[in-house]
């Protein structure tokens, strides 16, 4: 296999908390599978597989919906996608996915939702929704019912978020263009669940192209953390109490993650954390410390994925719960 | 029932239980339509409440292909069933001969038993409204 270089910075980092590290390493320059969701606004699990047998789908162990794709099960005019390597159907041509049928998303993004737990007829916060993996599949759990608000505050992204709530038949869907701490606010308060999938250095994105290696620095990471503790706490504010939050990135560093987290629970210190667990899925926990910071005991219920455990890329997550009889909001708050 | 939806579920004999729970929205010649939380969400001023359902025109109204595809399913009258070559071909911004027993106008296109998409039928033509999006195989 090509080895790619990976930074000095980023081996010395990541040996210390990986485990399994060479097999973190080997995960991380395989290209990833393409895998899928069945849009279940447009088509049942049986008829898009009834479509799409000439591909063979294979079911992910942990979500009936999340199918990928085995290697070299294409027609030669579907090879060609750069990004996922010469081996796997192009997804993005089939009939399937232009009706919107099925979502090409890939295997650990479908999780933030099936941790969150959406229920039809709830009110529902997108905070940093585009493209809209995440909204189109939290508006088919909810049965196209009740409303997901989905934000981004960037104009490019916000159209494709658009796009993808049009094709995917989302009628629960209002997209807005804001500043997710403002949103936060403007909702405090209201909603049943809200998810951050908060901007990120992406160090995931590692698997799907060479250049996001070549970006990687801890420059970069040190960029983030900023963003994702307003947006964490603008998501939390939004909370009604008993109301639960999934914090979620697709990246490793400690920083963006569990730093990220314990900052909710300086400033909210009554925030509950609940155990993130999806059966079938393999997950770490998270840290209990990170170079001169020590984390919360309740920081440890946190997941990490890795990409060695399900061949995916990696991902974090929190799930957060506001508990009842905590709805007062402090002035500071609405600042 | 918004009186858009109405001449819709009209023309394609479309029950209105399915469409009477969500309510609809017209702005600039475009009807949107969503659910009734979608709709009265006033929080802030969102750019964009549920799906684009139908585009008003001096004469006519028609219908999206992406509203279609989800709220189009029980439609009874004003479908084409389509073959699978017939399928791409129209996905693909095509035009057929086709002899269907449907009124001129606006309609269904079907192909293995779900709405694709909206075609428009002048008999015995029937041409793809289907927006472009990328060639499909
Ligand atoms: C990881 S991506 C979201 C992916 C998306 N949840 C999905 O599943 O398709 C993070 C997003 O955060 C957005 N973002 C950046 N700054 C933000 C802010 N201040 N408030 C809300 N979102 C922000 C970015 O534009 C980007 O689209």
């Amino acid at each position: 296999m090509l080895r790619r270089r990976f930074p000095k910075a980023f081996i010395e980092r990541y040996s210390q908390f990986i485990p399994d590290f060479d097999a973190f390493l080997d995960a991380m320059q395989r290209p990833l599978r393409r895998t899928f969701r069945v849009n279940t606004h447009k088509a049942t699990r049986d008829k898009v597989l009834e479509l799409m047998s000439d591909l063979k789908p294979e079911p992910l162990p942990w979500f009936e919906l999340g199918f990928s794709m085995p290697e070299n099960g294409d027609s030669p005019s579907e090879r060609e996608d750069a990004r996922y390597g010469p081996h796997f159907p192009n997804l993005g041509k089939r009939i399937e996915h232009f009706v919107g049928l099925i979502y090409v998303q890939e295997a650990a993004s479908m999780v933030p939702p099936l941790l969150l737990q959406p229920q039809p007829g709830e009110r529902v916060l997108d905070i940093a929704a585009a493209p809209g993996s995440k909204t189109t599949e939290m508006s088919a759990m909810m049965q196209n019912t009740g409303l997901v608000i989905s934000n981004d505050p960037s104009p490019t992204r916000v159209r494709g978020l658009i796009g993808n709530v049009d094709r995917a038949g989302c009628l629960n869907v209002a997209v807005c263009r804001m500043d997710g701490a403002a949103l936060g606010r403007a909702v405090a308060g209201t909603c049943d669940r809200v998810l951050v999938d908060a901007p990120c250095s992406s160090e995931g994105t590692i698997r799907k192209s060479a250049q996001a290696l070549d970006r990687w620095s801890v420059a970069t990471i040190a960029r983030f953390p900023s963003i994702q503790k307003r947006l964490i706490a603008a998501g939390y504010l939004a909370l009604k109490p008993g109301g639960s939050m999934v914090y979620s990135t697709c990246t490793v560093a400690p920083e963006e993650n569990e730093s990220v987290v314990t900052h909710l629970l300086e400033r909210y210190p009554e925030a509950e954390v609940g155990t993130a667990e999806i059966p079938g899925l393999k997950m770490r926990p998270g840290l209990s410390e990170w170079g001169r910071e020590s984390f919360p005991e309740a920081v440890g219920r946190c997941r990490r994925i890795l990409p060695q455990d399900n061949d995916t890329e990696p991902f974090f997550l929190a799930l957060i719960r506001k508990p009842v009889g905590n709805s007062e909001l402090r002035s500071s708050d609405l600042q | 029932m918004n009186r858009r939806i109405r001449e819709l579920s009209a023309r394609f004999g479309m029950p209105t239980d399915v469409l009477g729970r969500l309510e609809a929205l017209e702005e600039q010649e475009t009807v949107f339509v969503g659910t009734p939380e979608v709709m009265s969400f006033d929080a802030v001023r969102p750019m964009r409440r549920g799906i684009r359902f139908a585009r008003i025109y001096p004469y006519s109204l028609k219908p999206t292909t992406f509203g279609m595809q989800v709220l189009g399913g029980q439609a009874t009258r004003n479908l084409v069933e389509l073959t699978d070559e017939q399928a791409k071909l129209l996905i693909n911004g095509g035009s057929l001969n086709v002899k269907a027993d449907v009124d001129n106008g606006f309609v269904l296109l079907k192909w293995q038993g779900l709405v694709v998409g909206v075609g428009f039928y002048k008999r015995p033509v029937l041409k793809s409204q289907i927006p472009r999006f990328r060639s499909v195989e």
